[in-house]
């Protein structure tokens, strides 16, 4: 199978995760799709390792993992913070910090 | 110990006592302060004798001791010590200075006595005689400015003593402006003679003076400038009004400031300057002329003025016009002379003023006084002592020493007979107000003060008033206090008034013509460079009929001044000749106008000027352009950016997406 399948893939999931960012108010579903583009992100890693033939990408796309394990914790650990405040879940409504 | 021992210590002990009494203001009780201020000052005296003693030890040629205690700047061209220079000159003025201070110190001990900022009043007038002494031994520019701007902040802290009262502040904040006017004339005239001569120290400067061409352009104006600073420390024409407002301080201050010690450091300055004045006569012929008009015109003021304080303070300003016209007529030791004599006569005078005043319960008005002579026996007694002194009258000081002013002013040149002439007619004027004043004073009819005096209590205002405005006051610290204090009762007050009518007396006998010249041998090292100091020297008949003249213009000055305020208890003839000189009077009794020349000339554009610059300078260039310029440009740029802030996570989200595409297709299409 040629590469550009994986891209595509990659593109797509990539570009889903972006639009679900843009459109979805909610906290949660934009740290869903924050996942799916670090994972399209991931694809095309390993995709393009495997093409090139040597290990450097499959090794970038762990670093990724981690770096978002990492994210995940701290962005549900902000949810759980906006909940214990009785905040609303929604990010159009947390906007202090407006210059 | 040696010479520069004494130096020093005459300079540590006034210092020592400001910080003793500022730092123990709360510890020690009662006149501790006082009797620390005076003792302080005694002490100083004492090293001043000692250093006299120890000048005297060295050889005629050696009187010339510059001691330095450290450098403050060593650089290229600038020598800035704290330096010393002993030399007779300043060793006599330090023992002026540092004697007449310790007796009105003592004077105040009792006449303060009541008032709430004691401490306070000997904590300031012991760093005033410190700075004197700093002012009048220093041994280079840089110390002499030091100690002249010290000497101007005490005079303004001290007129401003009693700070409630509005006059008082007033006339500080006047006396203040005037003064700095003479520091920067100072200033620069230093500027402009150590441009030529290249040292601050005063000796190496005044070996440079022979370097000049005789009224070399820029010594002539370093010389004027120094002037000006003399000027407004002497209250010279005119730089002189902030003087008879500066009665609005205390009276032994009037007597130690602005009578005895401060006023006089013109003429000290002059008379140190000399090898430049010589070498620059032009500056000196004005400063001669100026004396001499300030010597009339402050005498004409004197004879209408009906504030007892102010007459003896235009008397000041007059006796100095005196001395300036002398140092400026390089009759050196006239000029010295005369400081010491009139030190003592008007530290007398303002004494026995004081005694007055504070009999009368504060009310400083001649008009309301009269008759004291019964009741104040020994406070009349110093007057009339004090009042021969200053009009001339053999055998007391005054005579001796005003005359030798004027017999070597007439001596000095063609012209200047002009000036002695003037001065002959001042001193008329001299005996006449003085005579006024006591007359007014002590003869006629008691008024009550002086009935309840005679019937041995005390007078007391129903109120306390301001005796310039007649505001109500009450006696808490920043106004007078509630009790005053007399001559008669107060011991130390007697003490210092007796011994400085002992030296009014027979202060004469230093330099009477032809028979003694003490302090011509004296002082001769400190002129040992001057052309005149041993050539000038009036005739013999000169003298005598000088001598004569003084006499007898002192004693018709007198019996005028009898005839008309006590022989003529109405006083007809006085107020017919007020009728008949209408214009004169008013121009002597609005002194000059000088006050209102001077309002118009300089305070009113200087305030024009200044809110000008407040309303159009300070609100459109400085405010509009300068501030709001930039700060403008910076808010409208943040606005921008700003507005970019929206705090939607989205739309940044959205932005960073943007930017990052087309990050990515400028590569992308940059590659292709």
């Amino acid at each position: 199978m040629s590469i550009e399948w994986y891209l595509v893939v990659s593109a797509l999931v990539f570009s889903i995760g972006a639009g679900g960012i843009l459109i979805r108010r909610n906290p949660l579903v934009i740290l869903l799709c924050l996942e799916l583009m670090l994972n399209a992100g991931n694809l095309a890693l390993v995709a393009f390792a495997r093409a090139h033939g040597n290990q450097d990408g499959q090794i970038f796309a762990l670093i990724v993992m981690v770096v978002a394990a990492c994210e995940v914790a701290v962005g549900l650990g902000l949810i759980v913070a906006i909940y214990r405040r009785r905040l609303p879940i929604d990010v159009d409504e947390l906007r202090e910090l407006q210059g | 110990m040696s010479l520069e021992t004494y130096g020093w210590l005459v300079l540590l002990f006034p210092l020592a006592g400001t910080v003793l009494i500022g730092l123990t203001f709360r510890a020690l009780p009662g006149k501790a302060h006082g009797y620390i201020g005076t003792l302080a000052i005694a002490l100083s005296f004492a090293s001043a004798i000692g250093a006299l003693f120890a000048l005297q030890d060295l050889g005629a040629e050696e009187r010339q001791v510059t001691t330095v205690a450290w450098d403050y700047a060593s650089t290229v061209g600038v020598d800035a010590q704290f330096s010393l220079l002993l030399d007779p000159l300043s060793v006599f003025m330090v023992l002026v200075v540092s004697g007449v201070s310790a007796l009105i110190h003592l004077y105040s001990v009792s006449y303060m006595a009541s008032d709430r900022g004691y401490t306070r009043f000997f904590a300031y007038l012991n760093f005033f005689v410190f700075s004197m002494l700093l002012l009048v031994l220093a041994g280079n520019f840089f110390v002499l400015i030091v100690g002249w701007a010290f000497v101007g902040a005490a005079s303004y802290l001290l007129i401003s003593f009693w700070y409630r009262r509005a006059t008082a502040t007033a006339a500080g904040i006047k006396a203040f402006v005037i003064n700095v006017v003479g520091d920067v004339g100072l200033v620069l005239g230093t500027y402009f003679i150590f441009k030529h001569t290249g040292s601050l120290d005063f000796l190496r400067a005044f070996e440079g003076a022979g370097e000049f061409s005789r009224n070399d352009g820029d010594l002539v104006a370093g010389c004027l400038l120094l002037l000006v600073g003399a000027f407004a420390k002497s209250a010279q024409v005119p730089l002189h009004t902030w003087l008879p407002d500066a009665m609005e301080g205390p009276t032994p201050v009037s007597a130690l400031i602005h009578a005895a010690t401060m006023v006089t450091a013109g003429v000290y300055l002059i008379a140190r300057m000399h090898p430049f004045f010589e070498q620059a006569p032009a500056a000196a012929d004005v400063g001669a002329i100026i004396g001499c008009a300030t010597l009339l015109i402050a005498a004409t003021i004197g004879l209408v003025v009906t504030d007892l304080k102010r007459v003896i303070a235009y008397s000041t300003m007059s006796q100095i016009g005196y001395m300036v016209m002398a140092v400026c007529s390089f009759a050196y030791v006239s000029g010295l002379f005369h400081l010491m004599t009139h030190a003592f006569f008007k530290a007398l005078l303002f004494m026995a003023a004081g005694s007055v005043i504070a009999a009368m319960a504060g009310e400083q008005n001649l008009d309301k006084m009269g008759g004291f002579r019964r009741a104040m026996p020994f406070t009349f007694g110093c007057m009339v002592i004090g009042g021969l002194a200053l009009a001339g009258v053999p055998p007391f000081s005054g005579f001796f020493s005003k005359d030798e002013i004027l017999a070597f002013v007439i001596a000095r040149d063609d012209w200047h007979i002009v000036l002695g002439v003037l001065g002959y007619v001042g001193s008329f004027m001299t005996a006449v107000y003085t005579w006024r004043m006591i007359f007014r004073a002590f003869y006629g009819p008691p008024v009550e003060p002086a009935r309840e005096l005679e019937a041995g209590h005390l007078y007391h205002a129903p109120e306390h008033r301001n005796p310039a405005t007649g505001e109500v006051e009450d006696t808490d610290v920043g106004f007078p206090g509630p009790d005053h204090h007399i001559a008669e009762r107060e011991w130390s007050m007697k003490v210092a008034m007796g011994l400085l009518a002992v030296g009014a007396t027979f202060a004469g006998v230093l330099q009477i013509p032809k028979v003694t010249d003490v302090l011509h041998t004296f002082l001769e090292p400190s002129f040992h460079d001057s052309r005149y100091y041993a050539t000038l020297e009036p005739s013999d008949s000169l003298t005598w009929i000088g001598l004569a003249v003084g006499a007898v213009l002192a004693l018709s000055g007198i019996a005028i001044a009898y005839r008309l305020w006590v022989a003529d208890p109405e006083r007809r003839a006085v107020s017919g000749l007020r009728a008949r000189l209408v214009p004169l009077y008013t121009l002597f009794a609005r002194k000059w106008y000088f006050d209102e020349i001077i309002d118009t000339l300089v305070v009113r554009p200087f305030a024009m000027f200044g809110r000008f610059a407040r309303d159009v300078f300070e609100r459109v260039v400085v405010n509009g352009l300068l501030v709001g310029g930039p700060s403008g440009a910076v808010r409208a740029g943040s606005a921008a950016v700003r507005a970019a802030q929206s705090g939607f996570v989205r739309y940044y989200a959205a932005l960073l997406l943007v930017g990052l595409t087309a990050l990515g297709l400028y590569f992308l299409i940059a590659a292709s």
